[in-house]
Order: C-alpha cells, then structure tokens, then sequence
C-alpha cells in the first residue's frame, strides 16, 4: 500500500513539475523612469538579484516631481538598496521630515494649530494616557504631552547626530527631498551598481499575449522588447495598467475634492532655519504645503477647482509666500499648474502587468501617501515575487486586496482631516456633508466618541495609517477623549519620561541647519584631501 | 594656558559640548586620575596603578588604558569599550573650582579650550533655552560633585598607604604576538607580602578607615593587565 502511493505522488511531481517550470519569470520590465520606476527597479534589483530588469523612459516626458516627502520607511528602502544616509543627503539636498503640521484646519484662527509626529505616543492603554494628559497637563497639545518630537520640532532640530549610525535616530523620522535629483541618483545607483539596464526610448505598442498579458513592448527606436513581468510606473498616463490591460478607475473625487496644485520653489539663505515637518496651512478652499530643504523651500496651493479659481489659488499662494517666506516676492515667480485625477484601479496586477506609483493611483499629496505606497507596493512584491507563471493569479489576487484596502483607509484618513474642522467656507462645509464621508470612517468616528482609536480598528500587520496617526489628529484638531475615563498606574510616569526625554533632546540634538553645514563641511575637508593624494 | 571659566547660563546658554568618547576629543590618553570612591567600577576593567610625582614626591592614583602614552586600548574607532568612564574623563570638558574664599561651595568651571567644545552646532547643549540646566549638565555636576569628594578624601588613602609602607614600584613585561616585549615602568602598586604581613590592629585600623576594601579592589584589578595584553595583540593583528 506504501508503496504504491509513493509511486503515485512521485508521479504527480514529475508531471507537475515539467508543466510549470517551463515558464519562469527572469526578464522583468519596468515602464517609466520617475520615483516609482527607479526605486522599483532598485529594490528588485537588492532583493531579486536572479532578476534581468530593465527600465525604459521616454527621453523626453518630464516626470512629474513634486512628491518630495518621505515616510520613515525610506531609511529601510535606502538601506536595503545600499545607499549611505549621507550620500543620499548630500545628492538630494535632502532634510529630515519628522511630521506634518497643520496650520488652520480647526477654525482657522492664529492659534489653531497641530503636529503628526512620526514618533507615536508611548506603548500602553491609550484610555490611561488620555486620563494622564487631561489630568496632568491639560495645557499641552496632544502631541506635545505623547511625544518628544513635538519639542524637538518646535525648535528646528535634527532628529539624529551625525556620530549616529546611518539611518539611525533619537527619534522617528523620513526625509524632505529634491525628487528630481532623487530619481537621478537612483537611476546611477541601479545602473551602476545594481546591473539595471536602462534603455532611453518610447513605448509606441504593445504586443499581447494570448491570454490577455503582455508578451513584449515595440519601442519607437525599432526595437522589440519583450519581458516576463511588467511594471507600469508611466504616472497618470498607465500606458500599460490602463491602454492595456484596461483595468478600471474608480474616482474618489465624490470624497476627496482636491484636484489641482500651484507649485513654486523659493531659494532661501544659507544660514536660515529649516523646518522638522511639512506644514500644511489651511485656505478657504484647500491647503498650502511648505517643504524645507537647505537650499529651498517647495511651496505649493493645492486646492479645488469646483471651489477655486486657478487666479484666487494663485493669490492665495502669492500671500501665504509674502507671509512666510522672508524676502520672497511673489511676483517674480512663475507657479506650476499640476492637475490629478482623484482615484485609483478596481485591480493595480492584472496578468502579468503591476501598476505602480500613479499609475496605480492619487490621492491629494496631503500626508505624503505617493511615495509610501510605492515603497509598500514593492515590498508586497519583492517578498512574494512570482518564480513562475503558476502563481501570477494567486499573487495578482492577494495582491489587488491588499492594495485596495489600502488606498480605501489612505480616502478614509486623508477625510478625517477635513470632517473634523469647523471651518465655514463653502469648501469645508462641503467637506463635512454626510454622503461624502465614507461609511466605514462615519462609523469609527461614532465609535471614537466611546474609545479611541485602537488596533481594533485597524487590525493589519502593516496598516499604513496607524491608530497612533489617527489619534494625533483626532486629539490634535480638538475631538474630546471619552468620557470615563480611568486613571492607570504607570500612565503618569510614562508622561513624565516624555517630558524629560524632550528636556534631555533639546539639549543634545543639533539644529537642522548645523547638521547640514556640519556635514557639507566634512565632505569638503574629504574632498580636498582626495585632491591633494591625486596631484 | 587653558581658558577656564566659572560655568554660568548667562555666558554659556548656547554652548555646545561634544559628549561621545573619541580620540579628537581628549581621549586618546594612556590613563586618568581616579580615586577610591569608584574603585567598585574601575576595578571591573581597568588597572589602578599609583605613579609618584618626581617633585612634589606625593602619588597619583590612576586608571590604566594603554601601555604607552597616547595609547588607549579601551577606545576603539571612537567606541569606548567599557561599562565604565572614570570620572576624571567623565567631567571633561568640565572642572572643579574652588572660589578664592575658603569654606564656599565649589564651582563648576568649564575649559573653553577643550577639544569638546563644539563650535559648529552639533553637540549636546548646557542649558535650555530659559537658562535652565539641561539633564546632561545635571548629571554633569553631580559627577563634578562625586569628583571633588573622591579628590579630597584620596589624600588620607595614599597616607595610609605610606604609613604602612605598602606601595612597591613593580614592572609589566607582556611578550607580545609580533614576538615583541611590551613593558610598563614607573608605576607603583600595592606590595602583597607586606600587606600579608600585617598584624590584626594594623588591619582593624584600615578596615575602621574604609581603606581595606579599596586595597583589595586595587590588587584585583591588576588581572586587567591580560585583558589589556589582548587588547594589544588584536591591535597588532589588524594593523
């Protein structure tokens, strides 16, 4: 009996083995040569090293470049793909980003005003942390009595020092960064050092396969360029998820009104503080990001075109430049006009063709999902990187999943932001109408009034708002913490180690700016000493 | 001669010190001072030696990094590997002042001099910006604080040492990997026949002193002197 059913399974494999392995995927090509298609060409590349990529970008089709804030995922994804913080820095006139404040999202007065650190509050029952901050320091804003970084940030402080370990931190933290010149240096990174062939030349067709993938991709130059795997990161156009594979494209603008952008960049002095976190200044029809990096400020008005004329957008930007940035004159600037579509795809993997960046989809730049998702997106991929053609449906299902419960909770906290205000502007009143809250946000929200916001409420491994995000802004923009609450032994403390931690901080991390100068002058003095040993 | 000045919020509210071990910061030293009060952690790594001064005839006591001057084998690549700093490396860039007038409390003096002072930004800051004294600076002058006990009641340690005769000049000699001899001199010890030697009052005496304890930390830390010899060989070794 043993026997005979050794035989039958040693069958089975051999019959089942020569059916599949015939078809592996080795050959991967990544469409678009922006944020998405060089930092999924670098990652694949560190992480599926057996891999041919090759990425190809129209020469002349300008990337889009304005997402330039991080999470704090970037330091894995910078260190997974081998580049030092300090190169990454230098190359990208990087800054750290610690957080997002939100400038006039409450009522609009001068006062109104909030943090999202990165670094969350302390580990233990938020219900006690809640009674301690009411009790013990009702004064302070939430983030200030849950986290060290609203000090720190406060002050223009780096999140590290230099002697640090690369990507390590006192505190939590992602980056502020030119994109263009991050795309440039990850472009040289896999190029040179990750064996990524990067062809220069436009896609004109697609050749399909029989079952609907993509067998290869006719280039204008003449060539046939045929692949495995296909990553569409073309942004808005997805020449591959959308002209090919047709998946379709839900709009979320019934939820998330924004849809245009007026974007400038603002030289400042050499010698000028640079800010921890993005700020978020709120407008009568939207909001305004300011970006600091050492050499420039990325300032842009992002608002909606149902509410908002492109010439009141431009004179509301050219006043919160007069405001805010010292010896600025507007006029002489030029704003770029950015418009994006509101949604993303029913499916992002179709066969074999995944779309990532904005081809996949947008929402407003508001907490700078772009990247991150870019970032999740590749490390879904990588970590389960179909060896053959078997498994293509099993992953392009899980994967479809995963994704659109993500860009439904993305929807859900970028309107928490909004339905909490009590602005009166048309706009915002808008925003808080009933039938543009999702169901699911309208239900926790009446939850919050009970409990805060917990894992229960997101129960993923890697939810990509936490419940810590959540409550730096339902506390932050005022939400009253449930009533009955009950003091827990320990909760007071863990307040106070806060307090001291911020105290001991502000003492011992230096200011942006000197960090910045500290090591701009460390590469110089190296530079010139590799000088002196070649003459 | 070095700039010392009384260390105050109104001066000193934006300096800066560099507070990690490293050889650009006055570390890369052979030995320190220390004192019977933190014998207890010393003696977990280093050797306690006593070296007399050639004028003044009165003994120092140290701890122990290197052979040679300017060798530390417990810095290495700017990591200070041990669980423990002695005070007198501890405090730097810091001192201890004593006001002209007698019987006053002493003073935190600060060497502007030093290479800790941080000029450039980076570095841990003394006071917050209300002029309050930052954590670092607290616990700063409390060491100052341990320091200026453990120095004034040295002086009756090393006196009951003499009295008794116990300190010896001794001599290291380890051979080394490379086949080379590396050798300590100039140092004294604590003379282990002589202290063996002693009778019950004399013991009973330097036990009711609190000196019988320190003598025997003194003579254990001498088994440092492998640890050290490693620390040595694995230098050679790696160039």
């Amino acid at each position: 009996m043993s026997v005979w059913l050794f035989f039958r399974l040693r069958r089975a494999k051999v019959g089942y083995g020569s059916d599949v392995m015939t078809k592996p995927i080795q050959n991967v090509i990544i469409v678009g040569g922006g944020t998405a298609g060089w930092l999924s060409a670098c990652l694949l590349a560190a992480k599926q090293p057996d891999l041919a990529i090759t990425l190809i970008e129209a020469p002349d089709i300008p990337t889009i470049g304005v997402g330039e804030g991080t999470w704090p995922t970037m330091r894995e994804t910078l260190a997974t793909i081998g580049i030092a913080e300090s190169e990454f820095l230098r190359e990208c006139d990087a800054s750290f980003k610690q957080g997002s404040r939100f400038d006039g999202w409450v009522d609009g007065s001068p006062a109104d005003s909030y943090l999202h650190p990165f670094t969350p509050p302390p580990v233990g029952n938020m219900q006690g942390l809640l009674d301690g901050w009411k009790a013990d320091c009702p004064d302070q804003c939430f983030a200030a009595a849950m986290s060290a970084q609203h000090a720190i940030c406060a002050r223009d402080l780096a999140p590290r020092q230099r002697a640090m370990p690369d990507y390590a931190g006192a505190l939590n933290y992602g980056y502020h960064l030119d994109a263009g010149k991050f795309a440039r240096l990850l472009a040289k990174h896999a190029t040179q050092r990750l064996g990524v062939t990067h062809v220069l030349d436009e896609v004109v067709s697609i050749e399909p396969e029989a079952d609907g993938g993509i067998a290869a991709l006719s280039l204008k130059g003449g060539t046939l360029l045929a692949g495995d795997f296909f990553i569409d990161c073309s942004g808005q156009a997805a020449i591959l998820i959308g002209g090919h594979c047709k998946a379709e494209w839900i709009d979320r603008s019934d939820v998330s009104f924004n849809d245009s952008a007026l974007a400038v960049q603002v030289p400042v002095a050499p010698d000028s503080q640079v800010a921890s976190q993005t700020i978020a200044t709120a407008h009568r029809a939207g909001w305004i990001w300011d970006i600091a990096l050492p050499n420039r400020r990325g300032v842009g008005c992002v608002y909606s075109a149902r509410f908002l004329s492109d010439d009141a957008a431009n004179e509301i930007l050219a006043g919160y430049l007069k405001k805010s940035v010292p010896d600025c004159d507007p006029e002489k600037l030029t704003p770029r006009k950015l418009t994006f579509r509101t949604g993303h795809r029913t499916q992002f993997w179709r066969g074999n063709c995944l779309a990532i960046g904005l081809s996949a989809g947008f929402i407003e730049p508001l907490e700078a999902s772009a990247i991150v998702l870019i970032e999740l997106s590749l490390r879904a991929l990588t970590e389960n990187f179909p060896a053959s053609r078997d498994t293509l449906q099993i992953h392009a299902a899980r994967f479809n999943d995963l994704f659109r419960y993500r860009w439904d909770r993305i929807v859900d906290f970028l309107k928490l932001h909004y339905v909490l205000s009590r602005r009166e502007e048309p706009y915002w009143a808008a925003q808080r109408r009933p039938e543009t809250i999702p169901v699911r946000l309208a239900e926790q929200i009446t939850l919050w009034h009970e409990q805060p916001p917990s894992t229960w409420d997101f129960p993923q491994i890697d939810e990509i708002f936490s419940a810590a995000s959540q409550q730096y802004v339902l506390y932050g923009m005022g939400f009253a913490p449930p009533r009955g609450l009950h003091a827990r032994p320990g909760t007071v403390a863990r307040l106070n180690e806060i307090h001291s931690k911020a105290r001991s901080l502000a003492a011992a991390l230096p200011t942006n700016r000197a960090y910045f100068s500290a090591a701009a002058a460390q590469h110089q003095q190296q530079m010139n000493q590799e000088e002196m040993v070649r003459t | 001669m070095s700039k010392h000045q009384v260390l105050n919020s109104k001066d000193h509210l934006d300096l800066r010190v560099h507070t990690e071990p490293g050889g650009k910061f006055g570390d890369a030293v052979m030995a320190c001072l220390t004192m019977p009060i933190e014998f207890r952690q010393v003696q977990a790594h280093f050797p306690i030696v006593f070296r007399r001064d050639v004028e003044s005839g009165r003994f120092d006591v140290l701890a122990l990094f290197g052979f040679e001057n300017g060798e530390n084998l417990f810095l290495e690549n700017d990591r200070w590997e041990a669980r423990y700093r002695p005070l007198a490396l501890a405090i730097q860039p810091f001192l201890i002042g004593r006001p002209a007038a007698t019987g006053s409390d002493a003073q935190v003096h600060v060497d502007m001099d030093h290479p800790r002072i941080s000029a450039s930004g980076e570095g841990t800051r003394l006071f917050d910006d209300d002029g309050k004294p930052a954590p670092y600076l607290e616990a700063i002058a409390g060491r100052v604080g341990d320091l200026d006990y453990g120095y004034r009641q040295a002086p009756h340690f090393i006196a009951a040492l003499e009295r008794y005769n116990l300190l010896e000049p001794f001599t290291v000699e380890v051979p080394l990997d490379d086949g080379s001899r590396q050798s300590l001199v100039g140092f004294h010890t604590i003379d282990e026949g002589r202290l063996a030697a002693l009778d019950g009052a004399a013991l009973g005496a330097l036990n009711a002193d609190g000196h019988l304890l320190p003598i025997f930390m003194v003579l254990a830390s001498m088994s440092h002197f492998g640890d050290m010899a490693a620390r040595k060989n694995a230098r050679i070794s790696n160039g």
